[in-house]
């Protein structure tokens, strides 16, 4: 375990949160792109998180060596798409429109997303946290020399 | 006999324990959206006194952490935001208090040991 694993594990955190974000803002922006990769609507995406430690070096090395395995924080697996349908919206005037004046629209959900970022930010906010207390427990360490 | 009396290596080692407690609170929290991932947390106040109580050194005592089932969501992820921070707090002000009875403790050795008058 080293001195500064909570730092590490909390930026770890910040940033599985800000690619989070940056996916949702993706989402977002692209919520009525009917002509994306193909010609086809916009697929909405999805970050696939996953812990660190399991098969790290360092937890190896320590679970050889008789102490607990540390914790390694969190990490991205993979950014996936989401296999929901297109959602069909009746709108004749539109040039993407089937004979039957149909569009298919991005199986974007603007509420899913919103409540998805909030989640995020909160994360987000919780991981900060984490990080300054672990200043401050670093600070006082320092002041045991003093 | 050494320098450091019993006492002085008990709060020693709570302070170990305390970090790895912050380790692992903050782990919970950077996992709080991985799927599967379960609360990680450690007793090392129990473990610490039950290691008094049997005569142990303090500074031999090794603490392990355990795992939580809790109550998952969709995911199976069990991590409890709201309890992990309150967690976090609490156990960043018992550090802090740790370091300054340690200080103190230790600034009476050093005056002991200060230059003779």
């Amino acid at each position: 375990m080293s001195f500064f694993d909570s730092i590490n594990i909390a930026a770890s955190g910040l940033t599985a949160e800000r690619v989070r974000m940056d996916v949702t803002s993706e989402n977002l922006a692209n919520a009525q792109t009917t002509n994306a990769a193909g010609g086809q609507p916009y697929q909405r995406q999805e970050v696939v998180l996953q812990q660190v430690g399991g098969n790290a070096f360092s937890s190896t090395l320590a679970g050889a060596m008789g102490s607990s395995p540390t914790a390694g924080g969190v990490q991205v697996a993979g950014i996936v798409n989401d296999p929901t349908p297109d959602q069909l919206v009746y709108d004749p005037g539109h040039p993407g429109a089937n004979a039957q004046g149909y569009v298919r629209m991005p199986n974007v959900n603007p509420v899913t997303e919103m409540t998805d970022l909030i989640d995020e930010s909160d994360s987000y906010q919780a991981d900060v946290t984490a990080m300054s207390t672990a200043k401050t427990m670093y600070t006082k360490t320092l002041d045991l020399l003093k | 006999m050494s320098l450091l009396d019993t006492t002085q290596l008990a709060l020693e080692a709570a302070m170990r324990g305390s970090m790895m407690r912050q380790t692992l609170l903050t782990n919970n929290l950077a996992n709080a959206d991985t799927p599967g991932y379960q609360n990680e947390d450690v007793n090392f106040q129990s473990t610490l006194a039950n290691a008094l109580q049997s005569g142990q050194s303090p500074a031999s005592v090794n603490f392990t952490p355990y795992t939580q089932a809790g109550t998952a969501d969709a995911s199976g992820n069990g991590v409890n935001t709201e309890q992990d921070s309150a967690n976090l707090a609490e156990n960043g002000l018992l550090y802090e208090d740790l370091t300054a009875v340690a200080a103190q403790r230790e600034q009476i050795l050093i005056t002991a040991m200060g230059p003779a008058a």
